[in-house]
């Protein structure tokens, strides 16, 4: 019998071709980043990045750097992106070089305060120039810390996603859902460090360890090519008999898989299974069998599988993905845009919908297409480190024209709605018997509008 | 099982609550000793809505059935329906350990915990996992794999869940009178016990249990569950109709529909009246009979193809139904709803009831004791397939109770 050498794709050297750094910055950064470090991560050069002295120097990361000596005299940026920006272009020589020589650029930041989400743009930004490729963990705050707070961080996130290559999004509100009801304020922040450690490990490993079907970056980025996307992470390891269905079910307990329903709505979905030189093609079959229950038929699976000695009996899955939520950002958004871009198109269309519900949608559209050139040129300053103007006016065409199609069209249905009020007699109180939009609880004699008697 | 056993099973319906009490012989067969109801209060489309009034009427048809049966009812088994319930068909797959040869029991238990390891709702709880068939390496049909050798054991599983809380409701109900709830089982499951045979259910059935407040469903092909659901449909629906249809009180109108209704049209006499007495006996209100026809009609058709729909939207399993549709419960008695039924799934249809069994043919001929019934032969043959010993019966103790 002929035996080939399990072991000949493996190519330990590949570790070296590629120096990856993580970044924390900012307040939430750094104590990521401190999890990361706690977790242990291989062969990868630690920076943080903060305004914050006192928060920098119990950092445990190997290079530091702070932000705005003149600016903020070692305070932190006291939640205003302005300062954090301002702070960080003070300190853009120091950055510069801290990440110096990296191949991959791991940023870990909390948007929404000053630091994070000031500085962040900036820092992908310096280090896309200097030729890593960047990938950012960006997790969104809690919604009680207030709309501003959430707006600030959702233009930081989308500048973010001009500058970096990839951006991973957590949100908070959904990573506290985790955690029990009575649980400390700590283990919540400590479940969403946690989570972002677990990412930012199990995505140095899909790079550093090629596979047999391997998954490039180009894959990742796919995976995460949604716009205003929710990110969804799962991330799981066992061992024993049972070690590709345990694997699968740890992965999807993730609080950002929510149990794996939300993958039902993914379009692309990033799976890694990696494993010990035990892992059998069967086992793989079945965790990859147990997964497609759990996703949409239209959906494309990005599937890499790997050996990696270092799991010994162990089986990982690592699952990317991410799904749109376009109800929350249009609704934040437009209002905004349409203060900066059009003066003069939106009087224009307000007064008329009532009277040409169907029509409007085609010659809004129009106005819009008309009114896009325009915006987009004046603002291209040279500075990478303030896009935002253009960002504004990017997303506006694809958000708007939802937004000013479905207005004409709720109206459209209201009109045809009945008057008279439809009564649904013993029923009345209970929980209403609704298929396919018909409530069955109203005789169907009324409903098929037969005259009776 | 080696001696007479006393079983009880307590629906509680829209329209009425029942109380069957039967005995599990040593053969198999069951006697049923009586059966006890009593109208319903607090329940609407199947669920409790006024938990004290429902309690009052479930005690009533308990105490009826004690005196009927001469009987201490203990415990019980209680069907449960309700639009919140729904089901889906999932395939597990275990390894069989390497060092192992023979697949064990303990594989199939675990290939059913792995069937069970999908995405329900949070707040729902799993109500029953029926095994379909075994597949080991990938050979399907297999019955019993206990003993065989392979490596890979795959089963499939139909999956029955309901929201938690609102069995537990049902429950407490029960528990609070007080009573043992030793199962909860799925309505039309237990139905299709009494109304199938073992061939009828090998050849393909379909049965439709419509009652009060909800039509219940469930389709066996090749002698396994393939699907079941509930639609919050049923004769209170047909009534509510009536009454607003034709403007009359809702106790007049369930009389009316009855006594005189039929889904059938063009039957009657053009001009045809049925005379509406009042309280007293004197003539009331004339009501022609074709409207009264066609306000149930159009209801049945739609509940009936409403189901059609259902059961094609997944995978047609209606080719497979080798034996026909089977109604029963309550609003099957509605004359015609065979012709309609036929005329909707164009195959075969039966209105059945409780089929072989001895003591009150009275009960058993009733269609609207199916499920009661049915609860009975179910937990037989639970029991059955289950060792006694108190043991065991706490290992297998109900999710739902704490």
């Amino acid at each position: 019998m002929i035996q080939l050498n399990r072991n000949y794709h493996l190519v330990p050297q590949t570790n070296d071709t590629v120096k990856i750094k993580i970044v924390g910055l900012g307040g939430a950064g750094s104590n990521a980043l401190d999890r990361i470090v706690l977790d242990g991560v291989e062969s990868a050069d630690l920076v943080a990045i903060n305004s914050d002295v006192q928060s920098l120097t119990s950092s445990v990361a190997n290079e530091k750097v702070q932000l705005g000596r003149e600016a903020t005299r070692g305070l932190g940026a006291g939640g205003d992106p302005e300062v954090g920006l301002t702070a960080a272009e003070e300190a853009i020589d120091e950055i510069r070089s801290a990440l110096d020589g990296a191949g991959m650029v791991f940023l870990c930041v909390g948007l929404g305060g000053g630091t994070g989400s000031g500085a962040a743009p900036l820092v992908a930004s310096i280090a896309k120039e200097q030729g890593a490729l960047v990938v950012v963990f960006a997790t969104m705050p809690f919604t009680f810390e207030g709309k501003r707070r959430s707006a600030q961080a959702h233009d930081a996130l989308a500048s973010l996603q001009i500058a970096a290559d990839a951006v991973i999004c957590f949100e908070n509100d959904t990573m506290g859902d985790a955690v029990s009801p009575k649980a400390g304020i700590h283990q919540a922040f400590a479940a969403a460090d946690e989570t972002i450690s677990q990412s930012v490990r199990a995505i140095s490993q899909l790079f550093a360890h090629p596979g047999i079907l391997h998954i490039g970056f180009d894959d990742l980025r796919a995976a995460l090519a949604n716009n205003n996307a929710r990110c969804l992470f799962g991330h799981g390891e066992a061992e024993g008999d049972n070690r590709a269905h345990d694997a699968l079910t740890r992965a999807l307990k993730n609080p950002l898989m929510d149990r794996g329903r939300l993958l039902d709505d993914a379009h692309k979905i990033l799976v890694n299974v990696a494993g010990g030189p035990g892992m059998t093609l069967n086992e793989v079959q079945i965790l990859m069998e147990e997964l497609g229950r759990h996703v949409g038929d239209e959906s494309h699976i990005l599937f890499g599988t790997a050996v990696d000695p270092k799991l010994g009996n162990r089986m990982s899955v690592t699952i990317i993905s991410s799904i749109s939520v376009g109800v929350q950002l249009p609704a934040a958004r437009p209002a905004r845009i349409t203060a900066h871009v059009e003066p003069a198109p939106e009087p224009e269309p307000e007064p008329v919908p009532e009277v040409i519900e169907a029509a409007t949608p085609e010659p809004e559209q129009e106005l819009i297409a008309d009114e896009e050139p325009v915006a987009p040129p004046p603002p291209k300053p040279a500075p990478v480190a303030r896009p935002k103007p253009v960002i504004k006016a990017k997303p506006a065409a694809p958000e708007l024209i939802p937004a000013a199609d479905a207005k004409p069209k709720a109206e459209a249905k209201q009109e045809t709605l009945q008057f008279e009020a439809i009564t649904r007699g013993r029923f009345e109180k209970s929980e209403p018997t609704i298929v396919d939009g018909e409530d069955l609880d109203v005789p169907t004699f009324l409903r098929r509008n037969v005259k009776v008697k | 099982m080696g001696k007479d056993h006393i079983l009880v099973g307590l629906e509680i319906g829209t329209s009425k609550i029942c109380v069957v009490v039967g005995e599990s012989k040593p053969d198999g067969s069951i006697k049923i000793l009586g059966v006890g109801h009593a109208p319903s209060r607090g329940v609407r489309k199947g669920e409790i809505v006024d938990f004290d009034t429902a309690q009052k009427c479930v005690h009533e048809a308990l105490v009826d059935a004690e005196e009927k049966s001469d009987v201490m009812i203990q415990s019980v088994y209680v069907g449960i329906t309700g639009s919140h319930i729904s089901s889906f068909n999932n395939r597990g797959a275990v390894n069989v350990p390497e060092d192992q040869e023979e697949i064990t029991d303990m594989d199939c238990e675990n290939v059913r915990g792995a069937a069970k390891e999908v995405s329900i709702p949070s707040q729902n709880a799993f109500i029953h996992s029926i095994l379909q068939h075994y597949y080991v390496d990938g050979q399907d049909g297999v019955l019993n794999p206990i003993g065989m050798i392979g490596g890979k054991l795959e089963a499939d599983f139909h999956i029955i869940h309901g929201i938690g809380n609102r069995i537990k409701n049902t429950i407490r109900c029960v528990r609070e009178i007080p009573l043992e709830v030793e199962d909860v089982v799925f309505n039309p499951l237990a139905a299709a016990q009494v109304v199938l045979n073992q061939n009828q259910k090998n050849l393909g059935a379909l049965v439709i249990d419509i009652g009060g407040g909800t039509t219940d469903f469930l389709v066996y092909v090749d002698g396994a569950v393939k699907q079941t659901g509930v639609l919050a449909v049923g004769g209170d629906h047909i009534t509510n109709d009536i009454s607003m249809g034709l403007r009359i009180p809702m106790a007049r109108a369930e009389k009316l529909k009855v006594e005189e209704g039929s889904v059938i049209l063009g039957n009657s006499l053009p001009g045809e009246t049925i005379l509406l007495k009042d309280d007293h006996g004197f003539a009331g209100k004339e009501i022609e009979r074709e409207t009264l026809n066609t306000i149930i009609h159009m209801r049945m058709r739609e509940t009936l193809e409403l189901l059609r729909r259902t059961l094609l939207q997944r995978e047609n399993y209606l080719d497979y139904l080798g034996a026909g549709v089977f109604i029963t419960g309550g609003t099957s008695q509605l004359k015609g709803i065979d012709n309609l039924a036929q005329d909707i799934f164009e195959m075969p249809v039966h209105r059945t009831h409780a089929q072989t069994m001895s003591g009150l043919t009275s009960a058993f001929e009733n269609p609207q004791f199916s499920t009661a019934i049915g609860l009975i032969k179910y937990a037989q043959a639970i029991q059955l397939d289950r060792p006694s010993g108190w043991l065991s019966r706490i290992k297998r103790k109900i999710p739902f109770f704490g």
